[in-house]
């Protein structure tokens, strides 16, 4: 018999797909939905770590298929100011770099506090918490964020143009908080975009764009988890759990670049506060 | 020597010394790991990959600050 069945793998891959984009935390989500729904999954256990990597995958995939144009002309970018030692007025190779800036210390924090970070907090009592203290981050991101001036051009020109490098280096820095489950990369990352002055629409893209190589990383680093032992007996539903979730991330990052061109952070904070304290009384009672 | 092309310098010596590093973190065990590197444990045989994944990350970082910085410069008009 299989550890986790079908069923929960297709819930828990259609669960990831939608809440690694949308600014609710995909941690906490799979640390709490199994604990409500009286799953016995031990969160700690290495095939449940082997099963994530599949879908973690296949959201990083989706993402990079998703923004694959974008990709193409920022490697490009890159390419040229490696040629030409110089970044200068190119918004393709700004983009690459700050890109690459922002990823260097989420990187580094992702892989030496992890493992760390998630067997300290991996319990659905702190998740639930941290998911409410999301929704704070979210409502604070929402009232600090700076007004974003009304620019031509299209959309990674006028990131290029609006983002520093140290704002860049912040930003993704401040990504590694998704490490504790609860709280959301892209909430985290999309909240610091508003602070720098990007609009929502362009946080937004910003955020998938950063979040692409290090979810990317993360599971291909991981993926030897999967092929060995430690994937014995969830390569099955993992594959199943992977199909979910692109499916429900291709539709999550369709909805959200549209969502944002108009609104805000506002629900997603709502309902993080609320479902964090009602999760948090639940388990307390 | 100017100030600039100091920074270079260390950027450059610092790359190599992370390569190096993060070399001897994908080669040696835990246990073999000099004492005050971060991840040393006395009778260990983990490898500490992710620690050498870091430190190649900020090597390279270094070697592409320095490449930016010797690059030939722009006339101003």
């Amino acid at each position: 018999m299989h550890p986790i069945t079908y069923f929960q793998s297709s819930m828990l891959g259609l669960l990831q797909g939608v809440s690694e984009l949308f600014p609710v935390s995909s941690l906490g989500h799979t640390v709490i939905l199994p604990k409500l729904v009286g799953w016995n999954i031990h969160q700690n256990a290495s095939y449940f770590l082997s099963f994530l990597v599949a879908l973690h995958l296949a959201t990083a995939l989706v993402l990079l298929a998703f923004f694959w144009k974008d990709w193409v002309r920022i490697i490009k970018g890159l390419g040229r100011s490696l040629r030409d030692r110089e970044i200068g007025a190119d918004p393709d190779a700004k983009l690459g770099w700050l890109l690459i800036v922002g990823t260097i210390p989420a990187g580094i924090l992702g892989l030496t506090l992890q493992d760390y970070l998630r067997k300290l907090f991996a319990s659905p009592e702190y998740a639930s918490i941290f998911l409410a203290l999301n929704g704070l981050v979210l409502f604070g991101a929402e009232m600090l964020r700076r007004r974003a001036p009304q620019t031509e051009g299209d959309d990674d020109t006028r990131i290029a143009r609006t983002v520093g490098w140290w704002q860049t280096f912040t930003v993704g820095a401040a990504q590694a908080i998704a490490l504790i489950p609860g709280f959301s990369r892209s909430g985290a990352s999309i909240g610091g975009g508003l602070l720098v002055g990007l609009s929502h629409k362009d946080a937004a893209r910003f955020a998938f764009l950063l979040a692409t190589p290090i979810i990317l990383a993360a599971a291909v680093l991981k993926l030897p988890q999967l092929a060995g032992s430690q994937g014995n007996g969830v390569r099955g539903p993992a594959l199943v759990g992977a199909l979910c979730a692109a499916v429900s991330a291709y539709l999550a990052v369709r909805f959200l670049m549209r969502y944002f061109e108009t609104r805000t952070l506002t629900p997603f904070a709502v309902y993080c506060l609320c479902a964090g304290t009602a999760a948090a009384i639940y388990f307390a009672v | 020597m100017p100030y600039r092309k100091q920074l270079v310098a260390l950027a450059v010596v610092l790359g190599i010394a992370l390569v190096a590093i993060a070399v001897v973190y994908w080669v040696e065990p835990a246990r073999s790991l000099p004492s005050f590197f971060p991840g040393h444990e006395a009778g260990s045989s983990h490898h500490h990959v992710k620690h050498g994944i870091a430190a190649v990350l900020v090597g390279l970082a270094c070697f592409a600050f320095a490449w930016f910085n010797t690059g030939p410069k722009k006339r101003s008009a």
